[in-house]
């Protein structure tokens, strides 16, 4: 993990006042044991309310559904919760043409919104670095877009991207012949959703990029400049390798949230059928198990596909770290 | 998964969970009739099956004062979808569940769930046979819905568009226009000739095809409760003849239940819409502004059934003594009638259809077409529609294909995709 | 090439970096001004072209309309006491947890951090099916608020977050000083680590906050109509039920308005927050 940037020492008034007398020595005996203990066992018992709660609500479920995933259930069906497949939900997964197009659209959209939204937010973020006036309102303007819900977003942004009525298509109408019908094909489908995504969240990642950037020390521009370093050419040369534990940080929480898109289709999909599109032009891994789920009622194969998921994270979060590993350009 | 296994697993984890968070769960009312008791019910969509404003429930409150209605109301797909899950999870549902016809078969395969009114004193003779079966047990044992309304079919249309287009406008000229699909789809390109600009024949290629489908017996199931989807030469033509009109570009292209549906029926941007009864309502509640500029047609090849709802008791209710009588009650001849002369949608008491209420009525948003003669005529011909346990999902897989066809997929595609996508929904995977 | 007190680079042109901020506050802003222009007009402005650009006069008809067949004012409390609740919990848990990893030695403090960690990358969807047969079929909590509360009772995210926190602005000899006076582990929590955390735990909870207001999946499946909360309440305007366009985006209105005005009120210190906590690797 990255190195933290937090600064400040705690406040004068906070300095350790002794408060214990002297004892005596049997008491320190005894004390000493419980001193123990309490150093020892505490740290556990701190720890517990997260690890209890986190094993009933995160890790059983996750072992269930592992379990899950090698039945036949459906409850349209009763007494097939109990039919064990085997592997053969993740069998039928692999020949899921479905399946894959959901795969192809998740990263798909995922490159195509959180790309454009990191390079945007660093853009941003290099521009709020200069020293300007009413900071505060450009910093809480760009930070708008995330405290939006996201169910808000899609449905402002189905007004936005509706075919026949929708905003774009009027402004856009005097370049194109027909109005662009945003949920017929992947392209277009692709590129409605992820402006949603970048619109939520460029804000945010702008200002985390921000508060590292103004961690790097003066000096380092400084002395780039005498050298003759633009403005730009310091951006890269010194500031994204500054920030390089940043850009991972980010990288990888997008990355996850990628994986995981679900809302901004759910909603972009007007006819609810969570097919994502009438060929299922952007129907996310996420949606799809949910149409398993909940519309069709496979619940052993709905869960081979949330575990399916799961494994593509971790592999896809590794390569990320690794790939985002090599910006350290430059002065490396 | 080893049921043993599960249950250890079940039983720890409960154990553990139920220590975390102190669960409570209310008390039992018990056996008294008039002790007061709160029913909810939860209903689907805007107007379809029951009414949207409270009038009913209101009127039940003032002559069962014990009793208190809630109703919760929630789109097509997330009504159903939840209904299912809470069924399962045995905890959930509402004292009352409307169920939408298409999905009633997935329903009826687990009647333990549900209370059977067959046992309620509940006579099955006020309805056809037909609408009866669709919500019986295989043995006719069990009966796990009443019926609200039932989706005769019609043909609804705008004759302000048709006039600018020069074809007739009197309901029985224009009947007589379309005597089959095929000549529907004939009046479809007559119309766009000269047809206003931007004005398409129809909304969405989904309600030709259920149109069409409306007049044959068997269309995804066989009685024997087959899938014969693929194999049904019916299903195949309806195929065609919609894919064909869309090919004309006589299809709106806006998929049923969306914004841009209901925008569309207020821009008037098609000039005809596949019309059960319950679309009336549908219509008024949604493009108020058109009230005058429509009439109702007889369907093409005369007749057809598309919708229709149930009330259901789930046995996992608390009051289901006092849900079965409201169920009676909602679903009584008088609630019919009122239900019809207020929305729209036509009753299912067979006993109403001559009744002078009925079978007198105009619809005066709809140019005082007699929505009382039109319906009975399109469901006495009507054959009784075999329905499965995945009908509902298997015609909104069509609509969705016929909807990427209107999107410029090649049909063959599309066929194919959709032929996929039912094995799928309907495999045992 | 400026040489003052400065943080970042500093120009003199800067006439630029101004447009180009503008223009990004002005994107950022505008599709919630698009959706009060929306709904302060009716049902036929949403077929209208060119689309009307400046507000009508029916947004409070219409507030008020989707206000009632929403059922916002139910929507808002649980929203309220959702997101409030776990807030709460989360801070609690969080701080305690954090303090842990960041300052005390134990056995196994990497193995389970390493855990924490992991559990940030497990995807919410993968539990559903268990979590959704628990919630309801074992607690009996289908339409229940504690079905959306108790499983989001403690954060993999929250605990990482506190960690990092504590473990740059605790100094260590605080603690040591503390043991050398043979204070408790819990008084030195409570004395020395709590007014330190304070201002981590006040990101983290404003955070926390925003999270759970505007979550959706979850609650979706679990609560109907009759006791939503805001995202809820606003999805299932849109599902066909609520026809009128101009109505789901007063919806939305609705339930971004509480949200924007915290956002303002408090605007200086999330931004603090999120930039001081934000380097959270």
């Amino acid at each position: 993990m990255t190195r933290s940037a937090l600064r400040g020492s705690p406040p004068e008034r906070l300095r350790w006042r002794p408060a214990s007398p002297p004892r005596s020595p049997r008491r320190q005996v005894w004390r000493s044991r419980l001193y123990r203990l309490d150093v020892n066992g505490s740290p556990y018992l701190y720890v517990a309310p997260f690890f209890l709660l986190f094993g009933v609500f995160g890790l059983f479920p996750m072992i269930y559904t592992a379990l899950i995933s090698t039945t036949a259930w459906s409850p349209r069906r009763p007494g097939s919760e109990d039919v064990s497949v085997g592997l053969d939900n993740y069998r039928a997964l692999l020949s899921d043409d479905n399946f894959w197009n959901a795969l192809l659209n998740t990263v798909g959209i995922g490159l195509v919104s959180t790309v454009p939204q990191l390079l945007l937010a660093l853009g941003i973020a290099h521009l709020l670095n200069y020293r300007l006036r009413g900071r505060l309102f450009l910093r809480m303007g760009v930070l708008v877009p995330y405290v939006t819900s996201v169910a808000a977003v899609a449905l402002i942004f189905n007004q936005i991207f509706a075919r026949d009525f929708g905003l774009l298509n009027w402004v856009l109408s005097p370049f194109t012949d027909a109005p662009i019908d945003w949920r017929a094909s992947k392209a277009a489908s692709w590129f409605a959703v992820s402006v949603m995504v970048t619109w939520h969240w460029t804000g945010y990642n702008a200002l985390i990029y921000l508060a590292a950037m103004q961690t790097i020390p003066f000096d380092l521009y400084e002395s780039a400049a005498i050298d003759g370093a633009g403005r730009w050419r310091q951006l890269w040369s010194i500031t994204v390798p500054s920030l390089r534990p940043t850009i991972i940080f980010t990288a990888i929480v997008s990355t996850v949230g990628a994986l995981q898109l679900f809302v901004e289709p759910f909603l972009f999909d007007t006819t609810r059928n969570h097919n994502g599109g009438a060929e299922r032009e952007f129907q996310t891994v996420v949606l799809y198990l949910y149409q398993q789920f909940w519309t069709n009622g496979r619940y052993g194969y709905a869960a081979a596909i949330a575990w399916t998921l799961f494994l593509i994270t971790v592999v896809i979060v590794l390569v990320n770290f690794l790939l985002v590993r090599r910006i350290r350009s430059a002065d490396g | 998964m080893r049921s043993a296994q599960r249950r250890a697993l079940v039983g720890l984890l409960t154990v553990t969970a139920l220590t975390l968070a102190a669960c409570s769960s209310g008390g039992d009312s018990g056996g008294d009739p008039n002790a007061p008791v709160t029913l909810t019910i939860n209903v689907f969509g805007d107007n379809f099956s029951l009414p949207a404003d409270r009038s009913l429930y209101d009127e039940y409150e003032r002559t069962h004062t014990n009793v208190k209605i809630v109703e919760n109301r929630s789109d097509f797909g997330a009504h159903h979808q939840n209904l299912q899950a809470r069924l399962t999870a045995g905890s959930g549902t509402a004292d009352l569940e409307v169920i939408e016809v298409g999905q009633i078969a997935g329903y009826v395969g687990q009647p333990d769930k549900f209370v059977n009114y067959l046992d309620q004193g509940v006579d099955a003779g006020q309805w056809t046979p037909a609408i009866v079966a669709r919500a019986s047990t295989a043995d006719h044992k069990a009966l796990i819905g009443l019926p609200t309304d039932i989706g005769g079919l019609a043909m609804c249309y705008r004759t302000d568009l048709f006039a600018q287009a020069g074809l007739p406008t009197n309901r029985d000229e224009v009947s007589a226009l379309w005597r089959t699909w095929q000549a529907y789809v004939d009046t479809g390109n007559r119309f766009l000739s000269r047809a206003p600009a931007n004005v398409k024949w129809f909304d969405a290629g989904g309600h030709v095809f259920t149109g069409v489908l409306g007049n044959e017996k068997e269309t995804f199931y066989d009685g024997a409760g087959e899938l014969i989807v693929e194999r049904n030469p019916a299903v195949r033509a309806a195929w065609d003849l919609t894919v064909g009109a869309i090919k004309a570009g006589q299809s709106a292209a806006l998929p049923e239940f969306t914004p841009e549906w209901n925008t569309g029926f207020q821009q008037g941007q098609f000039a005809t819409v596949t019309c059960p009864a319950w679309m009336m309502g549908y219509i008024r509640s949604n493009a108020a502004q058109t009230a005058g500029k429509w009439d109702i047609a007889t369907i093409p090849g005369g007749s057809g059934n598309w919708g229709g709802s149930y009330v259901t008791v789930p046995s996992q209710g608390k009051n289901t003594a006092a849900a079965v009588e409201l169920a009676k009650w909602l679903t009584a001849p008088e609630q019919n009638v009122k239900i019809f002369k207020t929305i729209g949608n036509f009753p299912s008491q067979k006993s109403t259809w001559t009744m002078p209420e009925v079978a007198d009525f105009v619809s005066d948003f709809f140019a005082n077409a007699p929505a009382g003669k039109i319906f009975p005529a399109s469901l006495a011909n009507a054959p009784a529609q075999v329905v499965g346990p995945q009908s509902g999902i298997i015609g909104q897989t069509f609509s969705d294909a016929l909807n990427s066809v209107e999107q410029g997929t090649d049909p063959n595609t599309a066929w194919t995709n959709a032929m996929n996508d039912i094995k799928a929904a309907t495999g045992t995977g | 090439m400026a040489r003052r007190r400065v943080v970042g680079p500093a120009d003199a042109a800067k006439w630029p970096v101004y447009a180009l901020l503008i223009a990004v506050v002005v994107i950022s802003a505008f599709p919630l001004y698009w959706s009060v222009v929306v709904s302060s007009r009716d049902q036929s402005a949403v077929g209208a072209y060119p689309p009307p650009l400046v507000p009508g006069g029916n947004l409070w008809d219409n507030l008020s309309a989707a206000y009632e067949q929403g059922n916002f004012g139910l929507a808002l409390v649980n929203s309220t006491i959702v997101a409030g609740t776990i807030t709460v919990a989360v801070v609690i848990t969080s701080t305690l947890a954090g303090f842990a990893f960041a300052k005390l030695g134990f056995r196994g403090r990497g193995a389970l951090f390493g855990l924490v960690v992991a559990t940030m990358l497990v995807p919410t969807q993968l539990a559903i099916i268990p979590l959704y047969i628990m919630v309801t079929q074992w607690f009996g909590w289908a339409n229940d608020l504690r079905g959306v509360i108790v499983p989001a009772l403690v954060t993999a995210f929250g605990v990482f977050f506190m960690r990092q926190f504590l473990s740059s602005a605790m100094p260590t000899e605080l603690l040591e000083a503390g043991r050398v006076d043979g204070a408790s582990t819990w008084r030195i929590y409570w004395n020395v680590v709590l007014p330190v955390a304070r201002p981590g735990a006040a990101v983290l909870g404003l955070l926390t906050f925003i999270t759970y207001w505007n979550d959706l999946f979850w609650p979706l499946i679990l609560l109907n109509t009759q006791n939503p909360t805001v995202q809820v309440a606003i999805a299932n305007t849109a599902g066909g039920i609520e026809v009128d366009y101009s109505l789901v985006l007063a919806g939305t209105v609705i339930a971004t308005f509480p949200m924007l005005i915290v956002f303002l009120l408090l605007g200086r210190q999330i931004i603090g927050g999120i930039m001081q906590g934000a380097v959270k690797g």
